[in-house]
């Protein structure tokens, strides 16, 4: 049996550097289906899609709500060769009454101990309009190590340097912040994955940098810290979200490998400030992730936090307008309100108003996000901060003897496109 | 962020979106001839849907496991108070109501109530 998994195009945010890192949803649920289903992955940030290929069943794997749209469209050019199309994913499950308009068959919840049913019920003709798991995660102990050999891999490389590859260790957040979703996603309770599968997996990767996506790493510090001391002898440098603001934490991360975090800066306390210090002091850089648009945030209050920035001596800083997306707090709250203007799923991108912020105007909002992108990057342009951060990890791979040179062959290639140089006369 | 127990009478279970299994706190004061029905998000303690994405779906078992009619009563969501140091978890009431179609509760109507209101209500 055929299986064609598809990751659909979005549109990126005008004015930034674009990477393209292979994507992890589709992957792992390419682990989940049976030995005797052979999967064709196409990824159409970086590739165009053959609708005409040769498969039995088409599978769309969304992630973002800007990606949607385009995965109806996808499914419609599929159905209309007369393919059966189901979906899945985070966004999937965000948006699914919709989905389910434009679907043979909408896969709610994590996919493992599943698949084997629902392909049955498709080869006997009774595809089920929806599989809905989404109060019934499979053990965490069944989740295996994705399926990273579909990966076309020089169609992630840029300049002849290879992306990070995602990994995730564990599942669920006992968290429920007020924009995010994944407590309606994953459970609100903390799924961590057994250390020797973990373990595992990392070994069967190839990559030394990797991006581990888990949503905070700070749920349990014994946890945590055992993660870390697993992880020392493995020598991957790796990118995060937040780590436990704990010396011995820190050090461990350090050890482990802790390249750079994803640490929110939500106000300009000298608490911020020393937490980014305390990152520094273990070698672990910090990219700020920066919502503006709270309710409590005025115009001034948004001024004074990208001004902050500049002081904290942040390597990175990523910037983000609040966006209602459905199954959050912030999307109950502003709904209630009728402060959402805007329901067109490709503007939810993080960089697009389409609320009423409450001390200024849609449009002042939108100036303050082009006004902090470019303040912050003034003196340096991201690419040139992100290749600091690129010489860091360089020269501690050199250190412990895990680095390895750009690959020639593809230094005139950037996700799988010819680089166009300017050559300045 | 625990809910405080002052804001409901009783955990109420509810088939949320996709029939998740999802919780809510529940108080029904009586007001003069009309009941006021005040459903509470529990965050932490609701492990599916909220009661404002629940919406009509929640108002109608309500209104089924406790033989009340939608037209007879004052259906209000509450925000509790969790003692967070983020404003967005600060007390809120709002008075919700619903159209009618085809025997199911629909397009949900909000109006947030003035603390004054609040106070005459409960």
């Amino acid at each position: 049996m055929k299986f064609k998994l598809i990751y659909p195009r979005w549109n990126k945010l005008p004015g930034q550097t674009t990477f393209n890192l292979p994507p992890h949803g589709p992957v792992v649920f390419a682990a989940t289906l049976p030995d005797y289903v052979e999967v064709s992955f196409t990824d159409e940030n970086v590739e165009a899609i053959d609708f005409d290929e040769e498969c039995d069943l088409v599978g769309i794997s969304m992630m973002l709500s800007t990606q949607v749209k385009r995965g109806w469209e996808i499914a419609g050019e599929f159905r209309k060769r007369g393919k059966q199309v189901m979906f899945g994913g985070i966004s999937t499950m965000l948006h699914a009454e919709e989905t389910m308009e434009h679907a043979d068959s909408v896969f709610l919840g994590e996919s493992e101990g599943r698949m084997e049913q629902v392909l049955e019920d498709w080869r006997n003709g009774c595809l089920k309009k929806v599989y809905n798991y989404m109060n019934q995660q499979p053990p965490i102990e069944s989740v295996g190590p994705a399926r990273r050999d579909l990966y076309k891999r020089d169609l992630y490389n840029h300049k002849g340097v290879q992306m990070v590859d995602l990994f995730h260790a564990s599942r669920g957040c006992r968290f429920s912040c007020y924009p995010c979703a994944v407590s309606y996603l994953g459970g609100r309770v903390f799924r961590p994955r057994p250390f020797e599968k973990v373990i595992e997996e990392l070994e069967t990767i190839e990559n030394n940098r990797l991006f581990i996506v888990d949503n905070s790493l700070a749920q349990n510090k014994e946890w945590e810290m055992e993660l870390f001391r697993e992880m020392i002898p493995l020598k991957k440098k790796w990118i995060s979200h937040t780590i436990e603001d704990d010396p011995k934490v820190l050090d461990l991360a350090a050890q482990a490998g802790a390249w750079y975090v994803y640490q929110a800066v939500y106000d300009t306390s000298d608490y911020i400030k020393e937490r980014v210090k305390r990152y520094h002091d273990y070698g672990i850089g910090v990219e700020g992730t920066i919502l503006l648009g709270l309710d409590n945030q005025s115009e001034d209050d948004c001024k004074r936090l990208i001004d902050f920035l500049l002081e904290i001596d942040l390597d990175l800083a990523e910037f983000t307008v609040m966006t209602p997306f459905p199954h959050t707090k912030g999307y109950d709250d502003l709904m209630r309100q009728g402060r959402i203007f805007d329901f067109d799923w490709n503007h939810y991108n993080a960089g697009q108003v389409v609320f009423q912020p409450k001390q200024m105007s849609p449009e002042k909002l939108q100036d303050l996000y082009d006004y902090a992108w470019k303040s912050f990057y003034g003196d340096e342009t991201q690419e040139s901060k992100m290749f600091r951060l690129f010489a860091k990890v360089m020269m501690r791979e050199m250190e412990d003897g895990t680095y390895r040179p750009r690959d020639r062959k593809l230094v005139n290639k950037s996700f799988g496109k010819e680089v166009v140089r300017e050559i300045k006369k | 962020m625990r809910v405080p127990e002052k804001y409901y009478d009783e955990v109420f279970e509810f088939a949320g979106q996709w029939e998740v299994a999802s919780k809510c706190g529940l108080k029904i004061v009586e007001r003069g001839d009309r009941k006021v029905v005040i459903v509470t998000e529990l965050y932490q303690d609701n492990p599916g849907t909220s009661v404002t994405a629940a919406a009509g779906l929640l108002a109608a078992q309500v209104c089924r496991a406790k033989g009340l009619k939608i037209d007879e009563i004052v259906y209000l969501e509450c925000n509790p108070d969790t003692n967070s140091k983020l404003s967005f978890y600060d007390e809120e009431y709002f008075q919700v109501t619903f159209t009618e179609m085809d025997g199911k509760l629909t397009q949900p109507k909000y109006r947030q109530l003035s603390a004054e209101e609040v106070k005459a209500l409960l």
